[in-house]
């Protein structure tokens, strides 16, 4: 089954409705949550860090999820989905790397340290970029859906021993919600938890309008393939 | 499934050993890079053992890069990858072939990077010689089980080697940790909670690809050109 532009719609107005809650969230963080102690201000980066390094994750594990799925059933809509997966979840990674830098520069006065999760999340985005290479390359959409769906699985499978690794190298990160009597104030917890649902929404929205794109896009292909045949 | 991965093994190993080219550009690479980052100290100035060791890998990890990518383009001429198709056996003997030719040619290049890595960087072995040899082939049965898997990916295509090279590096971050950290202790640099946990360490990511490679190797090794 050829992937479907009829998610444009729905993901649009997802994604229109995740942008507004993330808005109002900023009332959350800039007015209910109080300004954390040591760090300041600064502090506010985390909550928009960590609901882009929890969705971007959760963008691989689609990719992943859809690439097992593709090899069983080989349906071109699964790989539409992992492709536009893959490429939310770079862009997210991203912006989480570069909120993290901002973060470290402040509270442990450098823009990279070897830390497990920002390591993983390095290694993530270097190996989904190279996903995203293997995608723009000149080859048949058959072997490149399947190459890439095997790529997929590799890579997943491969994120607990980048962090397993980094964490033997060394670790600075502080612990969120797993340190016990919670990391957070009751109302910093609301925040995040308020900004990581909003993220959830855009994100969502993201998948499903970029989704369809790719299914037009394919679409104008086979029709431009069809007009050479008959020229 | 074994018989066929010993002939297949036996048949790249001599096809790239037999040409006088087959693993030079391999090993002058990896010798290269060995000799270029040596120009990075002063004279009398002495390399870590950490250092060192990343030195060496960084050398393996390109040479296995070259090497795979040899491997794979055996077959491309004449379409000797359909006859392979059509043999009665498990294509994962096709994969498991190539990872043995490829841990062959891997150690034999090692072999050379070894003595360059010692010489060229000032180091001696002076850590356990025993856990280290376990190390190296833990480490590099990890890179040729990626390899063995991913080499197929580029199959027909341009610039192989910097694509495997964009593929390869990333997957292979934990396996290379292990790598040097084991590494710089053959060299002396003395672990403080031992090699255990970085030996584990590779044996898992070992075990990972592997698996996945048996998995997955039939998908990517298909008459699609």
């Amino acid at each position: 089954m050829p992937p479907s532009p009829r998610h444009i719609p729905t993901g649009s107005a997802l994604a229109a409705a995740g942008g507004l809650a993330l808005a109002a969230s900023q009332w959350l963080v800039f007015r209910h949550a109080p300004v954390e102690a040591t760090m300041g201000l600064t502090q506010k980066i985390f909550y928009i860090h960590l609901p882009l390094a929890w969705w971007a994750l959760a963008s691989f594990l689609v990719v992943f999820a859809g690439s097992i799925l593709f090899l069983l059933r080989r349906n071109p809509a699964t790989d539409a989905w992992c492709r536009a997966a893959c490429e939310i979840g770079v862009l997210l990674s991203g912006l989480a790397l570069l909120t993290g830098m901002l973060w470290g520069r402040q509270a442990w006065g450098v823009w990279w340290t070897w830390d497990p999760r920002l390591t993983t999340t390095l290694v993530m985005w270097f190996v989904y970029a190279g996903y995203l290479v293997l995608r723009g390359l000149d080859m048949p959409a058959p072997r490149k859906r399947v190459a890439c769906a095997v790529l997929g699985i590799a890579a997943f499978c491969d994120v607990p021993l980048v962090f397993l690794s980094a964490r033997l190298w060394r670790s600075i990160h502080p612990a969120v919600f797993a340190s016990k009597g919670g990391g957070l104030e009751p109302e910093m917890k609301l925040a995040v938890i308020a900004c990581t649902l909003s993220m959830g929404l855009l994100w969502a929205g993201l998948l499903a309008l970029r989704t369809g794109q790719i299914a037009q896009e394919e679409r104008i292909e086979t029709l431009e393939g069809l007009a050479g045949q008959d020229d | 499934m074994i018989r066929l991965a010993k002939a297949m093994a036996r048949k790249d190993l001599t096809l790239v050993l037999a040409r006088g080219n087959g693993l030079a550009q391999a090993l002058l690479l990896g010798l290269l890079l060995i000799f270029v980052f040596s120009l990075s100290r002063e004279a009398g100035q002495p390399v870590t053992p950490q250092e060192a060791a990343t030195v060496f890998w960084l050398s393996s990890a390109f040479c296995q890069v070259l090497v795979f990518n040899r491997l794979f383009a055996l077959e491309e001429t004449g379409e000797a990858r359909l006859g392979l198709l059509l043999l009665p056996a498990p294509i994962q003997a096709v994969w498991l072939g190539k990872a043995i030719a490829g841990f062959c040619l891997l150690l034999l290049a090692q072999v050379c990077f070894l003595p360059a890595a010692v010489a060229l960087l000032g180091q001696d072995l002076s850590g356990p010689l025993t856990e280290g040899a376990l190390a190296l082939l833990l480490v590099d049965l990890g890179l040729c089980a990626v390899g063995a898997l991913l080499g197929a990916l580029a199959t027909g295509q341009g610039a192989r080697e910097s694509l495997l090279s964009v593929l390869f590096f990333p997957l292979q971050v934990p396996l290379l940790l292990a790598g040097i950290k084991l590494g710089a202790q053959t060299f002396g640099l003395s672990l403080p909670d031992g090699p255990g946990s970085w030996l584990r360490m590779a044996l898992a990511f070992d075990g990972v690809f592997l698996g996945a490679g048996l998995l997955l190797f039939g998908f990517l090794y298909s008459g699609d050109a």
